[in-house]
C-alpha cells in the first residue's frame, strides 16, 4: 500500500500550466498550423475548449499535404440552462459566424459550438462575453457546468433550485484570471498578487466533478449519475433542504473491468443554506483522496468505493461546520423531460420544446432565432438536450405558439424518441469509436415501428447512445443502453430505472442497428403482454429475467446472462 | 609576351596581313588567343563553311546602328526582341536592346532606328516593368523624336476590348513627337508568330535600304543564351511523362487544385525557379462535338484533332463574331455580345452551315497556357510541379470549363504525356545575392513560384530570411502545401509565414489585410534590404496588394524598389 505511484502526466500539465495559462495565448497566434500544443490542449479544457478534428476528413487529409482538419469545441458554462433571450441570441450569432452554423445542446444544459476554427476562438469567446457569457470551466478536471432541474412550471420550486445550483457555480468556480487574460485579453497585473486556488489548489481535481439540482419527483438532471447530487426536499410546496448524493458517475473503459458506471450513494441531509458548505467539502475530500496516478480511476465514485461510503461521509462530515443529517427520502417519477405547454402558479406560461439530439442548425436555428429576437422571457436547456420558453406571458402565448407552429417546432414525437438521447460522437468528438447523434434518430425509427406494432407507440421508454463508454449521454441509466464499441456495433443494456436510480446491465455484445432491433422485438411484444400496471420496461426486463438487476457500480459487470460469461475481449 | 606562335609564311594571306596579324598574335596572352579561336570557330560554323574566308570582305564602313527596345509582361515582346536581335546581327547592323525597365524616353530620342516591341496587358494597361517610360514618354514634357526613325510591333489579346492599346499609343505618339516611321505598326493578337517575323524582317529590310551605313553580314558567335531549352517551342514542344497528380485541396473546398508533377527527364529544359512552363492543352472533346454539331459540321477524325488540338473554340472576339456574320448572311451582334461569351454561344444564336475550311478560318489558333513552375531542379531533379487550378464557372447560361486547367486536371492522369515548353521569366527570379531576404506573397495558385523559390534556397543553403503571406478562401481546405510550410519553419528555411483566408470568418481577409497587420515587421525587412515578390491574379489581388504596399511604404519608396529590381511581380 505504501508503494509510490507516479504522479499521471495531466498532474504535470496542471502543475506547469501557471493556473490554467500554459502557452495558449502564444499556441493561438500560430499561423502555419490549426492545432495548439499538446499540454495546452489539457489546459484549454478549463476554458471550455477542446481541440478535435473532423474524423470525416482524416483519411483524405495525409494525400493533400495537409495536417488534420483541426476544429475547436467550445462549451459554455450555463448554470441550470438559463439564458436571455439576447444571450441566446448571441450564441446563435457565434455559431453562425464562429462555428459549423449549428449550436448544440448538451446533456449538461449549455450549448457547445463546434467546428471552430483557432482564429476563431477569442472572436467567438468575447462575442459570448458581450453578454456576459462564459466557458469557464466547462471542461476539465474542475466542477463543471451545475444543472438543475428545469421545471418552470413549478415557478417558487424552480427558482429555488436555479438559485442553489447559481450558488454552488460560483462557489466553486475557479480563480484564476487565465481565461480573462487569455480570451478577453485582460491585462495581467505586473506584480500583482499571486493567483490562489482557494479550494481546488494549483492543480485542481484529480478529474471531471459534475453536479445536478434535483426537484422530486422530476429527476431530468439524473442525480445519481452526478458527482453530487442535491435533491431538494420540500414541505408544505417549501424547500426544506436537500438529501445529498455522492459518487455518480458513467464513465468506464470497454474490457477493463476495475471501470465501471457507478449510481451515488446518498450520503445524508443538509439546510438550504448549508449547500455551498457541503459542495466545498466533497469537492475537498475528492481533491485529497482522490487517485492522481490513473486518471481511469479518479473519478469520485472511486475515490468512494475505495474509502468505504462510512468512512467518506465521516470525512465529509469532519470538514463541515454542521454535519449532515439522515437523510429525508423523496421519490423520483422519470428522468424525461415534460414537452409541451404549461403554466405556473403565478399565471406565466411555459413550453418545452423536443429538439432532436440537442442538435440546433438550418430552418429549426432561423426559427429560434426569431423566437429569441422578441426578447419575451426566458430559454432554459434541459439535462435531456431539449429547449423550454419560459416565463412567457399569457399575452404573449398565442403569438409564441403561432410561431412554434408555424415553424413546426411544436411537434410531440412517440414515447421512444421524447426519452431518446445521444452524444456527439463522430465526426467531431476523438473519443467516439462508434456513431451516435447520427445514427440514433434512425434506428429509432426502426425501434418505433416495433413499439407501434404492439400498440406501445406512445409508452414512455428511456433509451440512450453514446458512440463511447465514456457515457456523456448517460446510457447506463438508462432503459435501454447501447454503446459504441467499432464503427456500426454497440453494446446493449437494459434494466436501468425509468426514474433514473438503477443502472442498466450489459445485454447483448456488439450488435449492429438490426441486431439491435431483432434483439428488442420480442422484448417489446412480451412487454406489452405481460406488463404489470405502471410497470416501466426496465422494471419488465428484470422481472422477467432477461437481466439481473444491477445495484450499485460494484456489481454492473457481475450476473451476466450466460450467453455472456465470457467478458469481452477488446 | 612573345610566344612565338606566329603564322607560317605559306598561311593564306597577303605578306602584309601575316606581318600584321603576327602583331597581334605574338604579343596576345593565351586567353585572348582562346577566345578569338572560337570566335573564329563560330563564324566558320555559322556560315556553314569556310568559303568566305578566303575572300575577306572590304574593310567595312560604319555598320547601321539599330536598338531594339521592348516592353515585356509574360517575356514574350522580349523573346521577339531577342529575335529581332539576331536577326538584325547576322545581317550586320550594330544592334542594341534596351528593357523599357531600364531606359527612359530620353536616352531612345538619341537613336536614329529604333524597333520598339511592346505588350498590351489586362485592360489596356502597359507592362508593369514599363509603366515609368510608357508615363514618360505620353507626359507633355516628353523629349522629341526627329532623328529618330522608328517601328512599333503590339502585343495584344483580341479577346480584350483595349487590344494593343499601349502599342497604338506609342506609335501614334512617337510619330507627333517628331519620329519618322519606317513601317506601319503591326497589331498582334495571340497567334504573334508569322506576323511578328514578317514585321521583323520587312522592318530590317527597310531599314537597311534607306540606310547611307552598309550593313554587313556576319553572323555573332552562338552564345549560351540560346541553349538547348530553345529546342522545345509551342511548335515542337516536349511531351514530359505526368508522375504525381494529386489533388491538394480539400473534398469539401470549392476549388479543385492538383499537384502535378513533370517529368522532363531527357528534354534538356533547364528551368530556374521564377520560369513558367508552356502547356499546349487539348479542348474538352465534348465541347468539339458541340461546336461542330453547331457549325452543321459532321467531323471526320481529321477535323474533330484539328479542333481539339489546333484550334481556340472557347474564346470569342467581336472579329470573330463579325467574320460569322459576313459568312452566315446575318447581322453582327452588338460589340459588347461577346463578353463572357464563346464561340459555340455564336454558332448556335446564329445557326449556318459552314464548310471544315470556313470554320477553321474562323477560329484562332490555340494558344498555350503558362503555369509558374512550383520546383526547384535542385531539390526535384529533372522534373517541373505545377500547381492547377480547375477553372469552371457558369456564364450565359451554360456550365464553362477552362481549357487547360481542365485538361491537366481532370483529363490527364499518371502516366499521360502533357506536350510543354520552357517560358523563361528572367525578371522574376530570386536575388543574386543569397543574403537578400525575400517576402513572397502569393495567394492561391501564386504560391507556386515561391515553392520552387524556397526549394531553390534550401538546396543552395542561401542565408537569406524569407516570408511567405498565403492566402485562400478556406484555411481547413484550401492550405495548398501546409505540411511543407510547416517542415520549413520547423527547418528555420521559412522564418515568418502570414495567412489570410477569406471565407472563415463574417469579415473578408485578404492577403493585403495579412499584410497590414505586419506592416512594423515588413517595413523593418525593406530596410534590411529585402526585395518583395507578388504572384497571382491581376485584378482580384495584386492591384490590392500593390495599393497595401504603398500604403505601407510610400509610392516613392516602391517605385524605387521597383526600380531596383526588389518588387517584382509575375501576375496574370
Amino acid at each position: 500500500m505504501n508503494e509510490i505511484r507516479p504522479l499521471s502526466a495531466n498532474e504535470g500539465i496542471k502543475t506547469r500550466s501557471n493556473f490554467l495559462r500554459g502557452t495558449i495565448a502564444e499556441g493561438l497566434t500560430i499561423p502555419e498550423t490549426g492545432a495548439i500544443a499538446d499540454d495546452d490542449q489539457q489546459v484549454t479544457k478549463f476554458h471550455g475548449i477542446y481541440l478535435q478534428d473532423d474524423r470525416d476528413l482524416r483519411a483524405e487529409r495525409g494525400r493533400q499535404r495537409m495536417e488534420k482538419a483541426f476544429i475547436f469545441m467550445a462549451r459554455m458554462r450555463v448554470p441550470s440552462g438559463l439564458l436571455t433571450p439576447a444571450q441566446y441570441l448571441a450564441a446563435d450569432k457565434m455559431a453562425r459566424e464562429r462555428g459549423n452554423g449549428t449550436l448544440r445542446f448538451t446533456t449538461r444544459q449549455t450549448i457547445q459550438f463546434h467546428g471552430i476554427l483557432k482564429r476563431n476562438l477569442r472572436p467567438l469567446i468575447q462575442g459570448l462575453a458581450q453578454e456576459m457569457l462564459d466557458t469557464i470551466a466547462a471542461c476539465g478536471d474542475v466542477n463543471r457546468n451545475v444543472c438543475a432541474a428545469v421545471v418552470p412550471w413549478r415557478r417558487a420550486g424552480h427558482a429555488a433550485v436555479t438559485k442553489t445550483a447559481e450558488d454552488i457555480a460560483n462557489h466553486l468556480l475557479p480563480h484564476s484570471r487565465a481565461w480573462h487574460e487569455i480570451w478577453l485579453g485582460e491585462e495581467r497585473v505586473a506584480g500583482g498578487p499571486e493567483d490562489v486556488e482557494p479550494i481546488y489548489g494549483r492543480t485542481y481535481l484529480p478529474r471531471k466533478f459534475k453536479i445536478g439540482v434535483a426537484l422530486p419527483p422530476y429527476n431530468d438532471v439524473d442525480a445519481f449519475a452526478q458527482d453530487l447530487s442535491f435533491v431538494a426536499i420540500e414541505k408544505r410546496g417549501k424547500i426544506v433542504g436537500y438529501d445529498v448524493i455522492a459518487g455518480g458517475g458513467m464513465g468506464m473503459t470497454h474490457g477493463e473491468r476495475e471501470t465501471y458506471p457507478r449510481s451515488g450513494s446518498v450520503l445524508g441531509h443538509c439546510k438550504p443554506d448549508q449547500v455551498p458548505e457541503v459542495a466545498e467539502m466533497v469537492v475537498t475530500m475528492q481533491r485529497d483522496h482522490g487517485d492522481r496516478s490513473n486518471r481511469k480511476a479518479a473519478r469520485l465514485k472511486y475515490t468512494i468505493d475505495r474509502m468505504g461510503l462510512d468512512a467518506f461521509i465521516a470525512g465529509v462530515n469532519e470538514r463541515l461546520s454542521v454535519k449532515l443529517e439522515k437523510a429525508k427520502g423523496f421519490v423520483f417519477e422519470t428522468t424525461g423531460d415534460r414537452l409541451g405547454w404549461s403554466e405556473d402558479e403565478t399565471g406565466l406560461h411555459h413550453v418545452t420544446l423536443y429538439i432532436e439530439n440537442g442538435r440546433v442548425g438550418g430552418a429549426m436555428r432561423d426559427a429560434l432565432r426569431d423566437i429569441a429576437a422578441l426578447n419575451i422571457g426566458r430559454f432554459i436547456i434541459t439535462a435531456n438536450q431539449n429547449l423550454a420558453l419560459s416565463d412567457i406571458p399569457a399575452a404573449e402565448k398565442d403569438r409564441i405558439a403561432g410561431l412554434l407552429k408555424k415553424h413546426g417546432l411544436d411537434g410531440q414525437p412517440g414515447g421512444l424518441r421524447r426519452n431518446a438521447v445521444a452524444c456527439v460522437a463522430l465526426p467531431t468528438c476523438g473519443l467516439a469509436l462508434a456513431e451516435s447523434e447520427r445514427f440514433l434518430p434512425s434506428l429509432v425509427t426502426l425501434l418505433e415501428a416495433e413499439l407501434a406494432a404492439v400498440g406501445l407507440a406512445e409508452h414512455e421508454i428511456a433509451i440512450r447512445m453514446t458512440g463511447c463508454p465514456n457515457g456523456c449521454a448517460r446510457p447506463y441509466m438508462s432503459e435501454i443502453g447501447l454503446v459504441g464499441r467499432s464503427p456500426g456495433l454497440y453494446n446493449l443494456y437494459l434494466g436501468g430505472a425509468h426514474d433514473g436510480t438503477r443502472l442498466s446491465k450489459l445485454h447483448a455484445i456488439d450488435v449492429d442497428g438490426d441486431a439491435i432491433v431483432a434483439n428488442l422485438k420480442p422484448l417489446f411484444a412480451d412487454y406489452a403482454k405481460d406488463r404489470k400496471k405502471n410497470e416501466s420496461f426496465g422494471d419488465y426486463v428484470i422481472r422477467a429475467g432477461v437481466v439481473a438487476r444491477t445495484n450499485n457500480g460494484l456489481d454492473f459487470h457481475d450476473n451476466l446472462s450466460a450467453a455472456l460469461t465470457v467478458w469481452p475481449e477488446i | 609576351m612573345s610566344t612565338g606562335v606566329l603564322l607560317p609564311p605559306g598561311a593564306p594571306f597577303a605578306p602584309d596581313q601575316i606581318a600584321a596579324l603576327n602583331g597581334v598574335f605574338g604579343n596576345s596572352t593565351g586567353e585572348q588567343r582562346a577566345w578569338l579561336s572560337g570566335f573564329l570557330a563560330g563564324v566558320v560554323a555559322a556560315s556553314g563553311g569556310g568559303a568566305r574566308l578566303a575572300a575577306p570582305p572590304a574593310p567595312p564602313k560604319a555598320r547601321v546602328p539599330l536598338t531594339i527596345l521592348f516592353g515585356t509582361e509574360s517575356g514574350n515582346s522580349e523573346a521577339l526582341a531577342q529575335r529581332a536581335r539576331r536577326a538584325a546581327a547576322k545581317l550586320g547592323f550594330a544592334v542594341k536592346l534596351a528593357d523599357m525597365a531600364d531606359t527612359t524616353p530620353a536616352r531612345m530620342a538619341a537613336v536614329p532606328n529604333l524597333m520598339l516591341i511592346v505588350a498590351t496587358w489586362g485592360e489596356g494597361d502597359p507592362p508593369q516593368r514599363a509603366v515609368d517610360f510608357h508615363e514618360a514618354l505620353l507626359a507633355a514634357g516628353a523629349p522629341r523624336f526627329e532623328k529618330t526613325r522608328f517601328a512599333v510591333l503590339s502585343l495584344g489579346d483580341r479577346a480584350y476590348v483595349q487590344f494593343c492599346e499601349i502599342g497604338r499609343q506609342m506609335d501614334e505618339r512617337l510619330a507627333a513627337l517628331g519620329g519618322a516611321r519606317i513601317v506601319d505598326r503591326v497589331d498582334c493578337d495571340l497567334d504573334f508568330e508569322t506576323a511578328a517575323a514578317s514585321w521583323i524582317d520587312s522592318t530590317l529590310d527597310r531599314i537597311a535600304k534607306e540606310s547611307t551605313e552598309t550593313v554587313m553580314a556576319v553572323e555573332e558567335a552562338v552564345t549560351a543564351d540560346f541553349g538547348a531549352a530553345e529546342t522545345w517551342t509551342r511548335a515542337n514542344p516536349f511531351a514530359g511523362e505526368i508522375g504525381e497528380h494529386a489533388r491538394l485541396t480539400g473534398s469539401r473546398s470549392i476549388s479543385d487544385t492538383r499537384h502535378l508533377e513533370i517529368s522532363l527527364e531527357g528534354s534538356g529544359i533547364a528551368y530556374e525557379p521564377g520560369d513558367a512552363l508552356g502547356i499546349v492543352p487539348r479542348n474538352d472533346p465534348e465541347l468539339v462535338d458541340a461546336v461542330l454539331k453547331a457549325a452543321g459540321l459532321a467531323g471526320e477524325a481529321s477535323l474533330r484533332d484539328a479542333l481539339r488540338d489546333r484550334f481556340d473554340i472557347t474564346t470569342l472576339t467581336a472579329k470573330q463574331a463579325a467574320d460569322h456574320a459576313a459568312l452566315a448572311g446575318t447581322t453582327a451582334p452588338a460589340a459588347d455580345w461577346v463578353v463572357g461569351r464563346q464561340v459555340i454561344d455564336l454558332l448556335e444564336a446564329a445557326p449556318h452551315k459552314f464548310s471544315p475550311q470556313q470554320l477553321t478560318t474562323l477560329l484562332r489558333p490555340l494558344p498555350p497556357r503558362y503555369y509558374s513552375i512550383a520546383s526547384s531542379r535542385k531539390s526535384v531533379g529533372e522534373e517541373a510541379h505545377l500547381l492547377v487550378a480547375g477553372v469552371r464557372y457558369e456564364a450565359h447560361g451554360r456550365a464553362r470549363a477552362g481549357v487547360a486547367s481542365i485538361d491537366m486536371n481532370e483529363r490527364r492522369k499518371s502516366g499521360d504525356k502533357l506536350d510543354v515548353f520552357l517560358r523563361p521569366n528572367p525578371h522574376f527570379r530570386l536575388p543574386a545575392d543569397p543574403s537578400r531576404p525575400i517576402v513572397m506573397i502569393g495567394p492561391g495558385t501564386g504560391v507556386a513560384p515561391f515553392r520552387g523559390f524556397l526549394q531553390e534556397r534550401e538546396a543552395t543553403g542561401a542565408k537569406g530570411k524569407n516570408w511567405l503571406v498565403f492566402g485562400h478562401r478556406n484555411f481547413m481546405h484550401d492550405f495548398l502545401y501546409q505540411l511543407e510550410w510547416q517542415d520549413w519553419i520547423k527547418e528555420g528555411l521559412l522564418t515568418r509565414l502570414d495567412v489570410a483566408f477569406s471565407r472563415d470568418q463574417p469579415e473578408k481577409r485578404y492577403v493585403q489585410h495579412a499584410l497590414w497587420d505586419a506592416r512594423d515587421e515588413l517595413t523593418g525587412w525593406v530596410k534590411d534590404g529585402a526585395a518583395l515578390y507578388v504572384c497571382g491574379d491581376m485584378a482580384a489581388m495584386a492591384k490590392d496588394v500593390h495599393e497595401m504596399l504603398t500604403n505601407i511604404l510610400s509610392k516613392e519608396q516602391l517605385d524605387q524598389l521597383r526600380r531596383d529590381g526588389r518588387y517584382l511581380r509575375d501576375v496574370y
